[in-house]
Parts: structure tokens; C-alpha cells; sequence
């Protein structure tokens, strides 16, 4: 409440700054009492006892400084909030150190933006994380405004300043700032000089800044790979130097992060075509995937195919690495197990030859679909049909189309769907007959299982199965399990149910449509229609086939049957009956004269008859669909 | 399971006769909301209209932009709460002690402020106003999100009076919300109690009893001893805070029990009441059955007294952590029933565990 307020006293006062402005009596109207008024309000509500106001009126910081004009802001509101910084609670200072990062253009540009600094910098030394990587955040924005002029006089000593303080907060955040100057120094001395303080970062003693700055560093490399004329061999050699260390450190935690920049040097070195150093980095990589700490081998078999992908201009290499590959999937620990089941497809793509996946990858395949861990087996669902093309198509059949049809057996539901989500690339292979076969008794499985959100992952699929399955084998197969799902007895299972068979006929088309489902939902059962829930599920799916079917179908099949739900007792079928109506003139609009009479007999003067029901909410969707109807005859 | 057992009022600063969830209940009230300022105070109901509100174009429109705000668990402004319950106000003290309902309808037990699970059961039962719904009280405390159920419930009702109803719970009420969490979670997202001291008074004006198609009684405690008949409840005077005993207290605060009879609540509130008052009521007032709320139940609903008594249960794992599921009851046109159970919604932001406790911390 008190923002609007504010907002609203704010506007008063521009306002009132303004109209003393135009009257030109007082050229020094700006300065006077009334004008401070911004300023002084949010000084007051920054003192407030409460936290939530002091966080609203920082929140309102724009504001502030859009009425108090670039020249105040700088001398006033500025030095006030850099006092701020020194003097209040994290939550405030998340917000502050957020505003400031798009501050610039209301203190008078890039000129003056320098002047944000001193606050951000010691916002940036903060013991709270989110402050710090707010500020972190907003300093890089800022620094994207300065002249590089005004990144050597105060951007630079600002991160020399922080990387050399005393407490880890403050290196912690330096390691996030190197960024914004790295590619812009283009003096290589500079450049040097700044490499060698993230040196003395990677190697700090604390191991959180150690953390940092390995994290930071694939960010710094990949901005070296976009200049690649910029970097020296001396500054490769401080890279270099940087990797040593972070692969040689004592913490699992710093050491992992070795996998992700030794992909960013290897795609800095391809780029450059240069690959003198290719097998040293191999090394590197086999020792990082063999490593004897699990988080490390999970970080390189989380980023496998990515790492791999770097070796592929030397077969050579490739073949080295599948040693350690195959090793991952056979590894203690779920988790590396888990994220190397992602790869199989990926690195067997790197592998080439269809005989070595088979001989090599397959039965590490095999072992991983039944794995003890539902997450691994989860996990290798996800791609596994990717393999599909990788081998001929005989040995598809013969060994993998066995392990998919055991994982669709699987007793958590994820690996099912995980495979059915995918199958498409398995039928290019293998084709839809066979895959069918083995499938259907999955999907109906699937289809009735007791959690509803995997009913309706398996009605999601079913427009892409129908297409690759064509409508013959579909009517056979699917039909009556399609019909079925709009007698769920969950909602959002009979909408999606109705949603489908829009879909289905936009496939099948509206004579199909019209034969095997609107044919056969009229002659639903009358006992069944003496359930609401049947009557208005029946309503809403003939409603939604209206947009899709030819108008002859909608006027002799489906019309009459709203017209018949018009005088239900349940007022909830009567409003949507005239809603429904809304849908059916929509879609004969284009014959309109062709049906005149029809619109006139039967919608309008239904809707009309609506409009005098008993019921409040029937008279209302009555009279609205009237209006449009009326718009849509116009 | 004793989380369910709401300690009445005045127990609670005194003796504590079950351990419930909330340790902390017996801290001191916030005398001063009520002291210095009683019912009545927000002003919601200080020009009360002589007929049932009327929608025009202009006040459907705002509804309707209100209730797609609240939808996505986002509240509204104070004004427009304000405004919102004194149309509330014109509907519901039009609405009688024993509202009745009509056929079909979907009934639902204690929501408990739990949005997100009060969004999955539309997504269960169907969307309003198209499926219609009869909620037995208890919107509001222990969940995170009061404020957005019972605005989101609020106005749905203004909105389409015909097609919801909803009840008052023993947690409607001033006293019970100051300790079970409405009143802080309305301090904390406004930063003062007015929306709280709207909102309770708004409470007043709920019905406190529906009768489903002349057959169905529904209410969200249970029975009373000083009330025999439905047309004795008709004759009460509801418009006030929910008091400490009499038969509007037990009404909201009673549970059926095995042992037969009339016995002490151990709430401190309300009698507990056996199959024999339970048979004996639905045969003098010619029901077929009393629908209620108030308790938790492990499968979401649960029959008693030989299917005289059901009781539902729509906060699934309840208070975030009871792992229970939850229920509603479709009530069709030929009086058939189904019970429609689900689980907790999947909540967006949260983290899925990927990792499973490990078998030796269990």
C-alpha cells in the first residue's frame, strides 16, 4: 500500500517541480524544499523500524531517481545509498545492489558511471552470497558502460582492490569481475598482469576462492577463444599453469571443476587448429574420467561427449578414450553411472564404426537397463533410442529392440516414459510393424496405471504414435482406449481425452472423424447420459471437433445433439450448450447464407430461450454468446 | 496422527490436553487486534445492501481479472480485498444457515491453505463453474498460503453464487486464526491486520450448514445435543464469532466417535457423537447421510457409523508433511457417490529430491 502511496506523491511532486519550472519566477525552483521531497521520503521510509518497508522503498530506487533528475542523483541520492551500503540489513542491500546495476542511465550516462562503484564494491564484499552475486551481477552491467579509459582508472584497481583484501568474500567476488576487462585490455602487459593475479586466485589458500575462480575460469578461456589473435603464448603458459593447479588441488569440490575448463582449452586450441598440445590434454582427460574422487569422474561423465567431442579430428584418440568410457558405466557410484547412461548415444556417434558399438557399447547397454538404480535406468531411457540409427538395422532388432521392450516393462514410470517419448527414431530404423507389436501391450499398461500424470503423458504421445502408426493399425489398436479416457473419472484425463480426438482428426481427417468417433459417442449408452459428468464430457468433445470437422458433419451430427442438451435439467450443461453455440457459428460463418435458416431455427432461437432461463449463470453465457453470435453475423 | 486436533480458544492459554503440531499455540494472543478494535472494525459490512448483490458488466469484469490474479497464487491489493469483501457480504448474509444445495456437486473438506493442492483438486474435479462445488470450511491457517485460497474461494462464491458454496469452519474464526498462522500470514504479506480483520469479519457472514438435495448434511464438525432437527439449526443466529459452546460451536467442532452417545470432546470444544445420534438424526429429519470435514483421514475420506457419517479431507500431506491423500465426493443427479482421491500437486520451484534418504536414517 505504502508503495502506491509513495508512487502517487512522487508523480505530485514532479509534477509540482515542473509547473515552478514553467513559471520562470524562480529559475532556482528546482532547489527548493518542495523538490527534496523524494529524497527525504526515502530516507525516512529506509529508517523505518520494519525490514519490508525498507526493502519496498529500495524497490521504488528508480522511481527516486527519475523525479530527482541525473545531476541530484549524483551529488545526493548516490552518496547517500553508498552510506547505505555500510549500514543495514542483507535484504536490503540484495536490493540495492540489484538497482544499482541499472543505474546508469539515470545519474547522466556512461560518463558519470564510475560513480556506482565505491557502493557495489562494497556491496561486493559482503558475507552474504546472494548480495555478492548481485553486486558481481550489477558491476559486470555497469562495466559494460565504461570507456576503457575508465576500466583501467577504476575498474581494474576496483578488482585488484578486491582480489587482494584480506577476507575471502571480497576474492570470492574479484573472480566474477575478470570478465567484463580480460577481452577489452588489449595491451598485453595489462593483460599479463591481470592473468597473474587470477593465478594467485586459483591458488589461494582458502578453498572457497579457489572454488570461484576454477568456476569463473572456463568463462575467461571461452572469451579468449572469441579473440583468438588476442592471447599470447605467455598467457597460455599462466592458463596452463591455472589448470595445473586446479587438477592438482587437495578438494574434490575445486577439482571437478578441472573437467569444464579443460573443454573450454580444448576448444580454444581447435579453433586455432593447433594441436600440438592434443595429447597432453588427452592425458589430462583420462586422468580427470579415472580419477579416484566419484564427483570427479561424475563431472567428466556428465560433460563425456562434450570432452569427447574435442579429441574427434584424431580417431586415434577417440579409440583411446572408450576404455575409460566403458569404465564410467560400470562405476561404483550411481550418480556417474547416471550421467554417463545420457552419452552412450552421443560418444558411440564419436566411436563411427557400427561394429565397435555393437561389440563395445551394447553390452555396457544391456547392464545399465538393469541397473540396481531406477535414476541410472531413468536416465539411460532418455536416449538411448538415439542408438537406433547408429547400428544396422538387423542388429537393432536383434539386440536392442529386446532391452527397449524390457525397460518399457520397467516398474518405475519414468523409464517407460522416457522411452515412448522417443520412439520415433526407433520406428525410422525398424519400422512401425514391428515396433507395435511390442509396444502396444506397454502403452495400454501405461495407459491405466493408477497415477493419472502418467495417464496423461501417454495421452500426450498418442497424436505422434497415431501418425507414424497410420489409421488402419490406429483404429484396430487405439480406438477404444482413445474413447475410453473420456470416461476417466479424473478431469484434466476426460480433457486431454477431448483435446486428443481434435488432435487425432486433424490427423485422420473429418470423415474418419466422423465414423469412428462422433458416430460413436451419439450412441453412447442412454444410461451412461444420465451421468452429468458423461453429458457435459460429451458436449465438450463435440464441441471441440466442431472447429475441425466439414460443416455437414457439425450441422447433422453434432448440432442436434446440442440442441438437444439445451434443455437440460443441469443449468452447468445448459450454460455450456450456449457457449457451444459460440463454436458451431464460428465455424459456418463461411456458408453463412447457405445455412440461414439453420442459424436462425436453431442457435438463435435456442440462445434466446436462454436468455430467459431460470438460472443466473445460464442467462449470462446466453446472452454473451448471443453478442458475439450477433458480431460473428455482422 | 493427532495434527488435526485444533485446541479451542479457551484451552488453549490453559491446559493443553493434546500434543498437537503447533508447540508454540499456547504463546500469547494479539490482544491488541482484539481488544481495541472488535468485530466489525474493518468496515466491511457498514453499508450492507437489503438485496443479494447484483452483477453488472463492470463488476464480472473485475471478478473475473481478480480470480485469474489470485489463479496464478498471486494476492490482491488491500483496496481491493476490501472491495471484494463487501460483495462477499451481500451475497453470503443472503445466503441461510442451512443453505441448500443443488445436484450434481462436488464436496470437498478442509483445503487448509494449500493452494497449490486446492488448484489440483480443480484439475481432479473439473473447473468451476462448469463442475459445481460445496466446500465445508477451514480455508484458511497452516498452509502458506491462506490469503490466496480463501481470496481465490471468496471470489469464486461472489462471482457465481449458484455454483459454489461455502461453509464455515471452525477456523473461520478470530480467535483460531491468530494462533494457526492466517493472522501472521496476513501481516506478513500486508504488513498490517487489516485484510485479516476484513476477512474474519467477512467469516460471520458464512453459512454454516448446506443441505445437498434434501438428503445430504453438510457441515464441517458435527452434531450438537441441543439440536435435534435441521429447522432448529435455521433458527440460530450465525452473524457472530464463532463462541465457545452452545450448538453453532458444536456444529463446527464436533467429531463422530465409536462409542456411542454424547462425550467430551478432547478439543475442548464440541462433543464427540455416537452412531446411535447419527442414525437417530438422519432418521427424524429424513437424510440420507452427513457429509463433514474437521479430521484428518489418512485416504482422504472415511465412512463411519455405518455409512450415516463420511468424512473428507481435501488437504493432501496435509501440513507438508502427514503424507496422507486427499479426497473429494461427487454427488450426482440420482444421488450416486464417487470418491475422486489424489496426491500433492507437483509445486513449481521446488526442487525434485533426486537422491532418496538413505536407508539408515529411517
Amino acid at each position: 500500500m505504502s508503495d502506491n502511496k509513495m508512487a502517487e506523491k512522487d508523480g505530485r511532486s514532479k509534477k509540482e517541480a515542473t509547473s515552478s519550472d514553467s513559471g520562470a519566477t524562480d529559475p532556482n525552483g528546482v532547489q527548493n524544499g518542495e523538490d527534496l521531497y523524494p529524497l527525504a521520503l526515502l530516507m525516512d521510509e529506509l529508517k523505518h523500524d520494519d525490514i519490508g518497508n525498507r526493502v519496498e522503498a529500495m524497490k521504488k530506487l528508480d522511481t527516486i531517481a527519475i523525479a530527482l533528475g541525473p545531476q541530484r542523483a549524483r551529488d545526493e541520492l548516490v552518496p547517500f545509498l553508498t552510506e547505505v551500503a555500510q549500514d543495514d540489513e542483507d535484504e536490503v542491500f540484495a536490493v540495492l545492489a540489484e538497482q544499482l546495476g541499472k543505474f546508469v542511465p539515470f545519474i547522466g550516462g556512461s560518463k558519470f558511471a564510475t560513480l556506482l562503484l565505491p557502493a557495489l564494491e562494497i556491496l561486493a564484499s559482503t558475507e552474504e552470497t546472494l548480495v555478492r552475486d548481485k553486486a558481481v551481477e550489477s558491476l559486470n552491467n555497469v562495466a559494460q558502460e565504461l570507456s576503457e579509459d575508465q576500466l583501467f582508472h577504476d575498474f581494474i584497481p576496483l578488482i585488484e582492490h578486491l582480489a587482494t583484501a584480506d577476507w575471502f568474500s571480497s576474492k570470492v567476488s574479484s573472480c566474477g569481475l575478470f570478465r567484463s576487462v580480460l577481452a577489452r585490455v588489449k595491451d598485453d602487459k595489462f593483460r599479463k598482469e591481470l592473468l597473474a593475479l587470477y593465478l594467485q586466485l586459483v591458488q589461494d589458500e582458502t578453498p572457497m576462492v579457489r572454488r570461484a575462480a576454477g568456476k569463473n575460469l572456463p568463462v575467461l578461456i571461452d572469451l579468449l577463444t572469441q579473440n583468438p589473435d588476442l592471447s599470447t603464448s605467455d598467457d597460455w603458459d599462466y592458463i596452463s599453469n591455472m589448470f595445473q593447479k586446479i587438477i592438482g588441488d587437495t578438494q574434490d569440490s575445486v577439482k571437478f571443476l578441472a573437467v569444464d575448463v579443460l573443454v573450454s582449452i580444448l576448444k580454444f586450441f581447435n579453433k586455432k587448429n593447433d594441436t600440438t598440445h592434443a595429447k597432453d590434454l588427452l592425458r589430462s582427460a583420462i586422468q580427470l574420467i579415472t580419477d579416484e574422487a566419484w564427483r570427479v569422474r561424475y563431472m567428466a561423465a556428465e560433460r563425456f561427449e562434450d570432452l569427447a567431442s574435442q579429441f574427434k579430428s584424431n580417431p586415434q584418440y577417440i579409440d583411446e578414450l572408450s576404455g575409460p568410457f566403458l569404465a564410467l558405466c560400470e562405476d561404483n557410484e550411481s550418480d556417474v553411472r547416471k550421467g554417463v547412461a545420457k552419452q552412450l548415444p552421443g560418444f558411440s556417434k564419436l566411436l563411427g564404426d557400427p561394429q565397435v558399438v555393437l561389440k563395445k557399447v551394447l553390452p555396457a547397454v544391456q547392464n545399465l537397463s538393469m541397473d540396481e538404480s531406477e535414476l541410472v535406468r531413468a536416465s539411460l531411457a532418455s536416449e538411448i533410442t538415439n542408438l537406433a540409427p547408429l547400428i544396422p538395422k538387423q542388429d537393432a532388432i536383434d539386440s536392442l529392440i529386446p532391452i527397449l521392450l524390457n525397460m518399457l516393462k520397467d516398474e518405475y514410470p519414468d523409464v517407460r516414459l522416457n522411452i515412448i517419448a522417443k520412439l520415433k527414431v526407433v520406428n525410422e530404423v525398424v519400422g512401425i510393424d514391428l515396433l507395435s507389436e511390442s509396444l502396444l501391450p506397454a502403452i495400454t499398461e501405461l495407459a491405466k496405471d493408477v497415477n493419472w500424470r502418467v495417464r496423461m503423458a501417454i495421452i500426450d504421445y498418442i497424436p505422434l504414435l497415431a501418425e507414424q502408426l497410420g489409421v488402419e493399425f490406429f483404429d484396430q489398436q487405439l480406438g477404444d482406449l482413445c474413447l475410453s479416457w473420456l470416461w476417466d473419472t479424473v478431469y484434466s484425463i476426460r480433457s486431454a481425452a477431448v483435446v486428443n480426438l481434435k488432435n487425432l482428426t486433424k490427423i485422420f481427417g473429418s470423415d474418419w472423424s466422423s465414423e469412428k468417433i462422433i458416430s460413436r459417442l451419439l450412441k453412447s449408452d442412454s444410461q451412461l447420459l444420465e451421468n452429468f459428468v458423461y453429458r457435459i464430457t460429451l458436449l465438450s468433445a463435440l464441441t471441440e471437433l466442431v472447429p475441425v470437422v466439414s460443416a455437414e458433419v457439425t450441422t447433422q451430427k453434432i448440432l442436434p445433439f446440442i440442441n438437444h442438451l439445451a434443455d437440460d435439467a443441469v443449468p452447468n450443461i445448459r450454460f455450456n450448450v450456449a457457449q457451444s453455440y459460440v463454436v458451431v457459428l464460428e465455424s459456418l460463418r463461411a456458408d453463412k447464407d447457405k445455412y440461414k435458416e439453420l442459424i436462425n431455427r436453431s442457435i438463435l432461437s435456442s440462445l434466446e430461450k436462454l436468455r430467459e432461463d431460470s438460472d443466473i449463470d445460464v442467462r449470462y453465457f446466453a446472452n454473451r454468446s448471443l453478442e458475439r453470435c450477433q458480431a460473428l453475423l455482422a | 496422527m493427532e495434527i488435526d486436533n485444533d485446541v479451542a480458544m479457551q484451552d488453549v492459554t490453559e491446559e493443553r490436553l493434546d500434543p498437537t503440531l503447533d508447540e508454540d499455540a499456547s504463546a500469547e494472543l494479539h490482544d491488541g487486534a482484539n481488544s481495541s478494535e472488535g468485530p466489525g472494525a474493518s468496515g466491511i459490512a457498514d453499508h450492507k445492501a437489503s438485496k443479494p448483490l447484483q452483477l453488472d458488466a463492470g463488476n464480472i469484469g473485475q471478478l473475473d481479472q481478480w480470480i485469474e490474479h489470485l489463479g496464478k497464487c498471486q494476492v490482491l491489493s488491500e483496496e481491493d480485498v476490501a472491495r471484494l469483501c463487501k460483495m462477499a457480504v451481500d451475497v453470503l448474509q443472503f445466503e441461510e444457515n442451512v443453505q441448500p444445495v443443488n445436484v450434481p456437486v462436488t464436496i470437498c473438506g478442509d483445503v487448509h491453505g494449500q493452494f497449490h493442492d486446492l488448484m489440483e483438486l480443480f484439475k481432479i474435479g473439473g473447473p468451476c463453474p462448469d463442475t459445481n462445488y460445496l466446500f465445508m470450511g477451514d480455508y484458511v491457517d497452516r498452509g502458506y498460503y491462506s490469503v490466496e485460497t480463501v481470496s481465490y474461494l471468496v471470489a469464486m462464491k461472489v462471482r457465481y453464487p449458484k455454483r459454489i458454496t461455502i461453509l464455515r469452519g471452525n477456523h473461520e474464526s478470530r480467535q483460531i486464526t491468530q494462533v494457526y498462522g492466517f493472522y501472521d500470514e496476513c501481516l506478513r504479506k500486508y504488513g498490517s491486520a487489516n485484510v485479516w480483520k476484513m476477512f474474519t469479519d467477512l467469516f460471520d457472514y458464512f453459512p454454516i450448514t448446506a443441505l445437498v438435495d434434501n438428503k445430504v448434511f453438510c457441515l464441517h464438525g458435527g452434531l450438537s445435543p441441543m439440536i435435534e432437527t435441521v429447522d432448529q439449526v435455521r433458527e440460530l443466529n450465525r452473524i457472530q464469532e464463532v463462541p465457545h459452546e452452545g450448538p453453532m460451536c458444536d456444529l463446527l467442532w464436533s467429531d463422530p466417535d465409536d462409542r456411542g452417545g454424547w462425550g467430551i470432546s478432547p478439543r475442548g470444544a464440541g462433543f464427540t457423537f455416537g452412531q446411535d445420534i447419527s442414525e437417530q438424526f438422519n432418521h427424524t429429519n429424513d437424510l440420507s447421510l452427513i457429509a463433514r470435514a474437521h479430521q484428518l483421514v489418512m485416504e482422504g475420506y472415511a465412512w463411519s457409523h455405518q455409512q450415516n457419517v463420511v468424512t473428507i479431507f481435501s488437504a493432501p500431506n496435509y501440513c507438508y508433511r502427514c503424507g496422507n491423500q486427499a479426497a473429494i465426493m461427487e454427488f450426482d443427479e440420482n444421488h450416486n457417490r464417487q470418491f475422486l482421491q489424489y496426491d500433492p500437486s507437483m509445486r513449481p520451484g521446488e526442487p525434485t529430491v533426486s537422491r532418496k534418504t538413505p536407508d539408515y536414517f529411517l
